[in-house]
């Protein structure tokens, strides 16, 4: 055992003699794989691909499109993450419309949206709830605030995804070999183990929860090199908080109240049965598409590759836009939008002299 | 029709991508390749000019007044240029509190006094409310050249060392934890002026050329070196002076240090042979005790910075690009 991590992942590889694919199914491991150099260090036999991590990226463009219309209806105002705003819709951003004279509001939390209403009664303030297991709840208990205060002027475009179903499209799906899941720690504490048992179970794909640090990630992709060497698929966390097989049973209740499971359409992935997060019947009143009798949107397809890139079938690079129609400057796709979008990570991190 | 965006102000690529185009509408043959902090005029002149806005107004470790006279004169001394005067343009929004103006004056006074620069000209303007916000200071200050060279990107060489002068990014995360209501003790802008800090390096024969790392911060400094002076960067996560403080706020953020704004942080390149002693004199100086060697210049990867990480990997340092913005998860 040498005492370098690349020392230690190079010994992984020929113990393993043969080549694995393992995905990474979290924007922030994308992005912080490249950042602390753990994919330099990777030896030939194991490739890392992106899934369908980033919950800008994965917002599909006809959701962007209701944000945008929410934004320039008169008297809004909309308040948004701030990896929402150069997210390309059918026609412009967020930022854009901010730019054309949209109120758009960057914040950094849910609560955040909720006192901007509280202190502007007269204005019906809009808040564009995007993420997974791990934002949700968040949202959740804004919604339960906003009901127990009996605010009138806020409500949520809620865009929130699940991350089981997505997992599952990619397991069962024939033209796609992955030998493991490197999972979010961070989504395991809040949903614990079980909602991700059905893979090593149902598909006997092999799942490591792991932190974000160098050290974590490479732990995750060992007990994954374990799992395969050992042909023995399980869910194991290497996440240094404790994942609880149950999860966070309060995060999970809150989400449960306030939301229900519903058919959602992920950008490049299609639509999928129980992958998005509807609010319940009882929060109506705040639901934003109810609300403001949001129309439907047209589906406009675009030559971006995202659907293969957020599925993993292809590495960024191999999408015929990647650095030249489509860069960060100009984004054709939200993968290239998002600093967690695996193109825009390869762009930013994976040219010149690391690869 | 294409309209600015946010991101076109925050000094990575899209900032400089429109610094050229305006520079093309007054030099249609074409603006010059490298774009340094300031001009070095065949009359014997240092020149400069920056316009400012921040909000919150005053923050920890300083207020736009001051920022304003730092932000100037640090872009003279980084070319070599004592400052000797100074042009200051202000923009007030109607209903702005006189009081609060200066206050704001008295620390660009301040900053004036210490350096002995003299306010030569100046223009007010107060535009009706709502047409902007609150209070923005442009200074123009210029001064004398005191090295015969003219320091510059284009003289950088392999093997050169680069230094730097403080932590990454203790501008930027003040700010941004300022306006997302962050709590953050002990953190504070290192907005100064940096000519104590560099004037005795002036009479190094190998001082190649200095940057401070202002819009875009560290990353974005050594970026545009590395693309304007053709040369490859290579730089050593574990040798980055570090601020616990930036690092928090930088991570509740999803924000980079690298790519924070410094206002009174520098990076150094110098010439192997002079780097022991610059940095000696760096860390004498009274804001340059945490100054340290970083990295070097390297012909293996032109126009790329390369980072060694702390876990022992690689990776690319590029140019950001828009706006920063705090991440969702």
């Amino acid at each position: 055992m040498t005492e370098t991590l690349e020392g230690r992942l190079g010994e992984l590889g020929r113990v393993l003699g043969r080549r694995v694919t393992f995905m990474e199914v979290c924007g922030t491991h994308t992005v912080e794989l490249f950042r602390t150099g753990v994919r330099s260090m990777l030896p030939r036999e194991i490739r890392l691909i992106s899934g369908p991590g980033c919950p800008v990226c994965v917002t599909d463009q006809r959701d962007i499109d209701a944000a945008l219309f929410l934004a320039r209806l008169p008297g809004v105002i909309f308040t948004t993450y701030g990896d929402m705003l150069r997210v390309p819709g059918s026609r412009g951003s967020l930022g854009d419309a901010r730019g054309e004279g949209a109120d758009v509001r960057v914040i950094t939390s849910a609560a955040q949206a909720l006192e901007g209403a509280r202190q502007t009664p007269c204005r019906e303030v809009v808040f564009c709830a995007v993420g997974f297991e791990t934002t949700a709840p968040a949202t959740a208990a804004v919604l339960l605030e906003a009901r127990r205060q009996g605010i009138k002027n806020f409500s949520v475009l809620s865009l929130h995804k699940r991350v089981p179903p997505a997992l599952e499209l990619l397991a069962s799906a024939p033209d796609l070999a992955v030998d493991g899941f490197l999972l979010p720690g961070h989504v395991g504490v809040i949903l614990g183990e079980e909602p991700f048992r059905f893979l090593p179970e149902k598909f006997g794909v092999p799942c490591a929860l792991a932190g974000f640090e160098a050290e974590e990630m490479a732990a995750g992709i060992a007990e994954l090199g374990r799992q395969v060497i050992l042909r023995a698929p399980a869910v194991r966390s290497v996440y240094p908080r404790a994942v609880r097989p149950e999860g966070n049973p309060r995060a999970r209740s809150l989400m449960e109240e306030v939301f229900s499971p519903a058919r959602a359409p992920w950008r490049g992935l299609g639509e999928m049965a129980s992958s998005g997060l509807a609010l319940r019947e009882d929060f109506s009143p705040f639901d934003a598409r109810r609300r403001f009798d949001l129309p439907p949107f047209p589906f406009v397809s675009t030559p971006c590759a995202c659907g293969a890139v957020l599925s993993g079938r292809i590495d960024p690079p191999e999408c015929p836009l990647f650095g030249t129609s489509c860069t960060p400057v100009s984004p054709v796709g939200p993968c290239m939008v998002s600093g967690e979008g695996s193109c825009a990570a390869h762009h930013r991190f994976g040219r010149g002299w690391a690869e | 029709m294409s309209l600015l965006t946010l991101g076109h102000g925050s000094g990575g690529r899209l900032s400089g991508d429109l610094a050229r185009r305006i520079a093309c509408a007054f030099a249609p043959e074409g603006p010059p390749q490298e774009m340094e902090d300031c001009a070095l005029l065949p009359e014997g002149w240092g020149v400069t000019l920056d316009g400012f806005t921040v909000t919150p107004r005053t923050f920890p470790g300083g207020n736009l007044g001051k920022l304003a006279v730092c932000g100037a004169v640090n872009d003279l001394a980084v070319r070599g240029v004592r400052p000797r005067y100074l042009c200051l343009g202000v923009i007030a929004e109607e209903g702005f509190p006189e009081d609060e103006l200066m206050e704001h004056m008295a620390s660009a006074a301040e900053v004036c006094a210490e350096l002995h620069l003299r306010l030569v000209a100046g223009d007010t303007k107060v535009v009706p409310r709502g047409t902007a916000d609150g209070l923005f200071l442009t200074t123009c200050a210029w001064g004398t050249p005191q090295r015969p060279d003219a320091l510059g990107m284009t003289r950088l060489r392999p093997g050169d060392v680069l230094l730097l002068t403080g932590a990454p990014g203790r501008h930027g995360a003040t700010i941004a934890a300022a306006r997302y209501g962050l709590d953050a003790p002990g953190l504070e802008s290192d907005c100064a002026p940096l000519g104590a800090l560099l004037e005795p390096l002036y009479d190094l024969p190998g001082l190649r050329c200095m940057r401070d790392c202002t819009r875009g911060g560290v990353g974005t400094a050594l970026g545009e070196w590395a693309e304007g002076g053709g040369v490859g960067l290579e730089i050593r996560e574990v040798d980055l002076p570090r601020s616990p403080e930036v690092e928090d706020v930088a991570q509740l953020l999803g924000l980079d240090p690298l790519y924070l704004a410094c206002e009174g942080t520098a990076v150094v390149a110098v010439a192997p042979e002079d780097a022991p002693e610059a940095l000696a004199r760096l860390r004498r100086s009274l804001r340059g005790g945490a100054s340290a060697p970083i990295g070097v210049v390297t012909d293996r990867h032109p126009r790329w910075v390369g980072l060694r990480t702390r876990a022992g990997g690689t990776r690319v340092v590029d140019l950001p690009v828009g706006e920063l913005l705090p991440r969702i998860c």
